[in-house]
């Protein structure tokens, strides 16, 4: 658990930030939201007046007067670029925390030992992030993706107790994003490390992360589990162009690939059918998203309707959000402008049928 | 080439390099020091550092004598509990030419080292280093072009010294004398062919240099480049 509570001013900019989360988790917000400050902060790299506790332990307190260094913090980072030792090997770049904990001995400052460097980490690790080709190489022929997985297990190999990864696809191609997010969740499952990551992209955050701070502005304008965080409506105006995602979490079921169908039961009940994908095995967790503008209401039962998922329920709510209508019901949100509001005469309690294509949903983890 | 004038190579030479030996640690500490914001005092350290550049050497060459002279609060002091004699020494050269010299090697070494992406020293620090380990591991690898051009620079520098050393070392041949101030002296005694020969010693020595300098610049551009 991490929490942290922390004020700095840099020019015109201010970051405020509040939020305690359990990793794995995200902060998702804007470019200019203040994400990578707010994770500079919380490594102690950039001076900044609050608190840090990670699981129990007092990192920093400044009105106590405490503010551990960097170096006694234990937590990883791995910058937007990777930012490799240039004048180092690959290999050495990976060894460099690993080597400097054993020097350095465990910290003095208290709380969690934290499990410290083990003999078949380094291997266990070189294969899960596929390093073995590049080991004898140095930083400045290694390509975007491949930087970042050394720093990805250089930070791994230091043992952090927490691991802060800063937007890991930025600049990647889509496919390259996928496997760079691979190897990130692969990664730290095989040295155990929680970790925080903050990014800009919705579907990053959703295959990283459980939970979510929403940042804008240098504000934590929302926190908490990702589904909730993410259909939560009446959030402060912001440039989240897909703040009001439907998220949901589940276990592949079937494939139908004759029907070009895949099902995906979802946590809570109900199933989701989504175009047939080869890559999602049955029995498999996925985390699926669709956008609220995405969601039809209708008032009648559809018949004749192309779409794969239609659920029926009461309308929950209905709000009125900066020239949109959000309509809650049976567990979906559905954007809609205010004409179409009015003419079907949405109100809380009425019957109504939300639909969503198969090919709206985006399947964002598995 | 006579035997006094090679001795008088040789001995310019050598105190240029002991003079950089001996600015080269604590040069390359200070201008890390000054690299890094955030203390009380840099402003006033960087200048006292700057301080030999623009005032006339023999400004700094008067105030040396006046601190290392046999009554000088340094000198006097290492009179009586050493013995030592520093005022009109080869020693007195050697630290003439570092205090002149100082300057350029700090101010090369900083850029240097400010031109250092501050998130590798972030990593590193994350990784574990303290401020001084990440100095050693990746900062100053990192700044070693331009702390070897600094080094140089202050090695022609101390070539060349006159202003400072004449005032604390005098210019006593066979003992304090270097080519700067020998051309001098020879000059002023009416030996010009001599003096003439000594100027392009020191021009072959510097243009030398020079051509290093720029080689491990250009060296340090392309490696900026890729």
């Amino acid at each position: 658990m991490l929490s942290f509570d922390l004020r700095l001013a840099a020019g015109d900019f201010e970051l405020s930030a509040a939020a305690a989360v359990e990793g794995p988790a995200a902060v998702l917000g804007p470019s200019g939201a203040g994400k990578t400050t707010l994770l500079q902060a919380i490594a102690g790299l950039r001076r900044a007046e609050g608190t840090v506790v990670l699981d129990g332990e007092v990192l920093q307190d400044t009105a106590r007067g405490v503010r551990l260094p960097p170096e006694r913090r234990r937590l990883g980072w791995v910058p937007q670029h990777g930012l490799l030792f240039p004048h180092l090997s690959v290999r050495r770049n990976l060894l460099f925390g690993r080597r400097g904990r054993r020097r350095a001995g465990p910290p003095d400052g208290g709380g969690g030992p934290g499990p410290g460097a083990r003999p078949g980490d380094f291997d266990a690790l070189v294969e899960a992030l596929e390093l073995a080709p590049l080991l004898g190489r140095y930083p400045r022929s290694l390509s975007g993706g491949e930087a970042r997985r050394v720093a990805l297990g250089r930070a791994l190999l230091a043992r952090p107790r927490l691991l802060l990864l800063d937007e890991p696809t930025e600049g990647l191609d889509a496919e390259r994003a996928r496997r760079a997010l691979g190897h990130v969740r692969r990664a730290a499952e095989v040295l155990e490390t929680p970790f925080l990551v903050v990014t800009h992209k919705l579907d990053e955050a959703l295959a990283l992360a459980r939970e979510v701070v929403l940042l804008e502005a240098g504000r934590v304008v929302a926190a908490g589990p990702a589904g909730e965080v993410l259909t939560r409506r009446g959030l402060p105006r912001g440039p989240h162009a897909r703040r009001n995602a439907n998220v949901v979490r589940g276990v592949v079921a079937r494939h139908d690939p004759a029907a070009g169908i895949s099902a995906v039961e979802i946590e809570g009940g109900g199933t989701v059918l989504v175009p047939y994908d080869a890559s999602l095995a049955a029995g498999a967790p996925a985390v699926l998203a669709v956008d609220a503008e995405e969601v039809l209401v209708s008032v009648a039962e559809p018949a004749g309707l192309s779409a794969r998922n239609v659920v029926a329920g009461e309308v929950e709510s209905v709000e009125e959000y900066e020239g949109s209508v959000y309509v809650q019901a049976g567990g979906w949100t559905a954007r809609l402008t205010p004409a179409a509001a009015r003419e079907l005469g949405l109100a809380s309690g009425r019957r109504v049928w939300m639909a969503v294509k198969s090919h709206s949903w985006r399947v964002v983890a598995r | 080439m006579d035997p006094g004038l090679w001795r008088l190579v040789a001995f310019t030479v050598e105190v240029a390099a002991a003079s950089t030996a001996l600015v080269l640690v604590p040069g390359v500490l200070v201008a890390w020091a000054l690299s890094r914001r955030g203390w009380p005092g840099r402003a006033l350290v960087e200048a006292l550092v700057t301080l030999p550049l623009v005032v006339p050497p023999t400004a700094v060459g008067l105030a040396l004598l006046l601190l290392l002279g046999p009554a000088g609060p340094v000198g006097g002091w290492l009179r009586r509990t050493l013995g030592w004699e520093i005022a009109f020494t080869p020693a007195a050269v050697v630290l003439a030419c570092a205090v002149v010299s100082l300057p350029l090697l700090v101010r090369q070494a900083r850029s240097a080292l400010e031109e250092v992406d501050p998130g590798l020293l972030g990593v590193a620090r994350t990784l574990g280093r303290g401020p001084f380990a990440t100095f050693v591991e990746v900062h100053a690898p990192l700044a070693w072009r331009g702390i070897l051009a600094g080094a140089v620079l202050a090695f022609a520098r101390a070539l060349g010294e006159f202003g400072a050393t004449v005032l604390v070392a005098g210019n006593i041949p066979g003992r304090t004398q270097t080519l700067a101030t020998a051309i001098f002296q020879r000059v002023q005694v009416g030996r010009e062919r001599e003096a003439l020969l000594l100027a392009g010693i020191s021009a072959a020595i510097a243009f030398a240099i020079l051509v290093g300098v720029e080689l491990l610049t250009r060296g340090r551009e392309r490696e900026l480049a890729r």
